[in-house]
């Protein structure tokens, strides 16, 4: 078994974006972009052999027999302007949304389209109440008007004034500097927010994927328990680093006026940390939903699961990580090597039917 | 914990964590042999197997130990054994062994749930003790009449049953080696490894009980994931016998196999109150087909007519299954609910249930040739993919962005399910091209 882990990448770019592809060969493998600023993909684990395989993002469709649903969204990316976590995700939604991926897929894109414009309008409110709060304003006034109404919008104008007055600048200033926060917090959200926002989901989740497969590996004879350990252990080390950035990051905000009067300098280090978040979690969306998923199977497609994490798990760049991972990953692949993995069906080298429905159907829940 | 809490729980001890479920189940087994707690069992036995529980040696365990394999399945998609013993019979067997034997004596055989130099020794005595009680038993036992001592009705499959276990527990020394040499179970492809295994003990079998010889068969045949793939086996084995013995074992196990392939094509028959999931049915056809093929070798190298006209029989109830219940409407049931989604509804339940049918369809494309369907299975595919390429085309005509464009995905979608990723990428392509993408 080859896995993304025996290439040991520098920085989170060069780790590259995972991408919920739904053909077996490429679910989860990630898109980077070369030293020409085209993007490119790195495929492990193909045909049981060494190393990674860096295909041109072009040239994929070729290379591989692929879904329809993954040429819309090879499209889609091809597309974009980035292949940041947040691009991706973008295009992995309106590529799910169209129904190439089936109904189940179109439900859950919706469902996470619908969360993320709540969460928009929650964080703008959240963050006008701070606003206020920071000038020693009330904002019951406007709860009360509602925010969406032309009286609330009317209300929150006016104390909005009074705030950036308070705070020495003027309104549009104030309103830009909110808005830009927002845009960065969106997938974040306030540590006080009442429903959190969906990377605070994930790290919790990410916490909760650490324990079972602790608990998993923990006397367990199999030989994919090593390989369970390591996973759990890079689960660790990721949740360390996310809850970190995260704690900095909500001290950042909890000082709302500081941040709004040093907003030049405060933006960068916001967005920075922002950024690296969606980096650092980039990927375990679709891992941990398969491992909830295996928990409740047996023990031998629990072992299957458990490798197939390992194959894609997002591990942290050198640059990020203080012990190296990439060399604890090479340690355990000599140990624990295995001969065959069949993506397509034996007897027909067509794509496997049932575990692209498998895919998709964990691909659904972890949108 | 009282034991009426305990039982109360029921099946909601399937969800609970493993540490807790571990807890108890131990706890259960320290509480002893009363019925409710049978019953709980029975409710978490297929968590139990799941789980691998190590559950504690008990001397009723060890006198299961060499039929276990032949225990109805747990699981209802694994094959049944082909000669099947019921919990419930055992459980009333054993306090008849128990008492016959006598407390003293069992104590006398408590050394074999234990490891040591002496264990297998004492297990072979014990069931050597087991096996004659059954045989009284087995001569006395009737079919039709109620057993006042097993409170149970005897019918013909448990007078054979207990015949059976008398037979096996006879055996028992061979039946631990031969679960030795077929393990794990179940055992997916019989190497050389295998079949000398068996073969040598077979042999030894052969020569001491010759009557044991087809039990212990079926028993090798339990251990394996599919037991059809034992009756191609045999052919390599030769267990010492005259070819007429040979001959007639293996027209008795044939019959067994081709019985149990009857039974399964049987088993997915739609009524008028339900109709059976037809991916469901898709799998079970495939299955069968490749233990009808397999049988089918076997039976030729036999050279033995009698069972040709069965297993034409058992294609043919496969055939009329594929084509009434998978290939039949499968066309207007996917076209139908690609439609619907033009119209602006979306039916969930409905896209679902298409989307299994154009899989059933795309699995029935590999057994279609050897049950004679592949003309019919060609033109129902054609026909749906025509339509669906219709609506394709007119729902995107707008754009991937138009109003319609879920519809026309989802119809290209269908044509994957139907006719793989190539054809539905060629016209994504040829549409998309062509119209403001």
């Amino acid at each position: 078994m080859r896995s993304l882990t025996n290439f040991a990448p520098s920085t989170f770019e060069e780790r590259g974006a995972a991408v919920a592809f739904t053909t077996p060969v490429l679910a989860q493998t990630r898109v980077r972009k070369d030293s020409r600023e085209q993007l490119e993909v790195l495929i492990p684990n193909l045909s049981e052999g060494r190393g990674i395989y860096v295909v041109p993002w072009k040239s994929l469709p070729l290379a591989f027999p692929m879904t329809a649903h993954d040429r819309m969204l090879h499209d889609l990316i091809a597309k974009g302007e980035g292949c940041s976590p947040d691009d991706i995700r973008k295009a992995v939604l309106s590529a799910a949304r169209c129904g190439l991926a089936g109904p189940h897929a179109v439900e859950a894109a919706e469902a996470a389209l619908g969360d993320d414009e709540e969460q928009r309008l929650l964080i703008n409110y959240q963050l006008i109440v701070e606003a206020l709060k920071s000038a020693g304003l009330e904002s019951t006034d406007i709860l009360r008007a509602g925010l969406a109404s032309a009286e609330g919008q009317k209300l929150t104008r006016d104390l909005m004034s009074k705030a950036a007055g308070k705070l020495g600048m003027d309104p549009p200033e104030l309103y830009a500097r909110i808005a830009e926060l927002a845009g960065y917090m969106e997938s974040i959200g306030l540590a006080t927010s009442p429903k959190p926002a969906r990377l605070r989901r994930l790290m919790r989740d990410l916490n909760s994927f650490r324990d079972s497969m602790t608990e998993w590996a923990t006397d367990n004879v199999s030989e994919a328990a090593p390989i369970g350990g390591f996973c759990a252990e890079v689960a660790e080390h990721t949740v360390n680093h996310a809850r970190n950035v995260m704690t900095q990051l909500d001290q950042s905000v909890a000082a709302f006026e500081t941040l709004l009067r040093q907003w030049d300098v405060k933006r960068g280090v916001v967005r920075k940390a922002t950024t690296r978040l969606s980096w650092l979690l980039d990927g375990w969306e679709y891992l941990i939903v398969l491992w909830a998923d295996a928990v409740t199977r047996s023990r031998h497609e629990q072992d299957m699961a458990v490798n197939e994490i390992f194959r894609v798990i997002p591990l942290l760049p050198r640059d990020e990580a203080r012990i190296e991972l990439a060399l604890a990953a090479e340690k355990l692949l000599s140990n624990n090597r295995r001969s065959v993995r069949a993506y397509v069906d034996w007897r027909s080298g067509q794509l496997d039917v049932d575990l692209v429905m498998r895919i998709e159907t964990i691909k659904g829940r972890a949108a | 914990m009282d034991i009426k809490d305990l039982i109360a729980l029921g099946d909601k001890l399937l969800y609970i964590d493993e540490a807790k479920f571990r807890q108890i189940v131990e706890l259960l087994e320290q509480m002893g042999d009363h019925p409710d707690i049978q019953r709980t069992i029975a409710v978490i036995r297929p968590r139990m197997v799941e789980l691998r529980i190590h559950r504690r040696p008990t001397m009723k365990r060890l006198f299961c130990d060499p039929f276990e394999d032949l225990f109805e399945a747990l699981d209802s998609a694994a094959p049944l054994p082909l000669s099947v013993i019921e919990r419930t019979l055992m459980n009333s067997l054993w306090p008849l062994v128990e008492e016959k034997i006598g407390r003293a004596k069992l104590k006398g055989y408590h050394g074999a749930l234990h490891d040591g130099p002496q264990r297998d020794n004492i297990a072979d005595a014990f069931w050597m003790d087991a096996a004659e009680v059954m045989a009284g038993l087995s001569a006395g036992s009737e079919a039709g009449r109620f057993d006042g001592a097993m409170e149970l009705r005897l019918n013909p499959d448990r007078v054979r049953a207990i015949a059976d276990i008398a037979t096996i527990l006879s055996i028992a020394p061979e039946i631990r080696d031969l679960k030795a040499v077929l393990s794990p179970k179940p055992v997916t492809k019989l190497h050389k490894d295998h079949i000398d295994g068996v073969r040598d003990i077979g042999r030894k079998v052969a020569r001491a009980r010759p009557e044991a010889l087809k039990i212990f068969v079926l028993v090798a045949a339990a251990r394996l994931s599919n037991p059809s793939i034992l009756l191609g086996g045999l052919h390599d084995m030769d267990f010492g016998q005259k070819p007429a013995e040979r001959g007639k074992l293996l027209m008795e196990l044939t019959d067994t196999v081709v019985g149990q392939i009857e039974d399964r094509s049987r088993s997915l028959k739609a009524t008028p109150d339900a109709v059976p999931d037809r991916l469901a049915v898709a799998d079970l056809a495939v299955d069968l087909v490749a233990s009808l093929d397999a049988t089918r070798n076997a039976v030729e190298l036999t050279r033995n007519k009698a069972f040709d006209q069965r297993l034409k029989e058992v294609r043919h109830s496969i055939h009329d299954m594929v084509k009434t219940q998978v290939i039949a409407d499968a066309d207007s049931g996917i076209v139908t609910a690609v439609a619907r989604l033009t119209g602006g509804t979306n039916d969930k339940a409905q896209l679902l249930e298409a989307e299994n049918q154009a899989r059933a369809l795309r699995k029935c494309a590999t057994i279609a040739d050897s049950l004679g369907l592949r003309g019919e299975l060609k033109t129902v595919t054609q026909k749906a993919t025509g339509s669906l390429t219709d609506q394709a085309r007119k729902a995107l005509a707008a754009g991937p962005t138009g109003s319609t464009s879920r519809a026309g995905f989802t119809a290209i979608r269908m044509i994957e399910l139907l006719s793989g990723p190539a054809e539905a990428n060629k016209l994504m392509d040829e549409i998309l091209s062509k119209g403001p993408r």
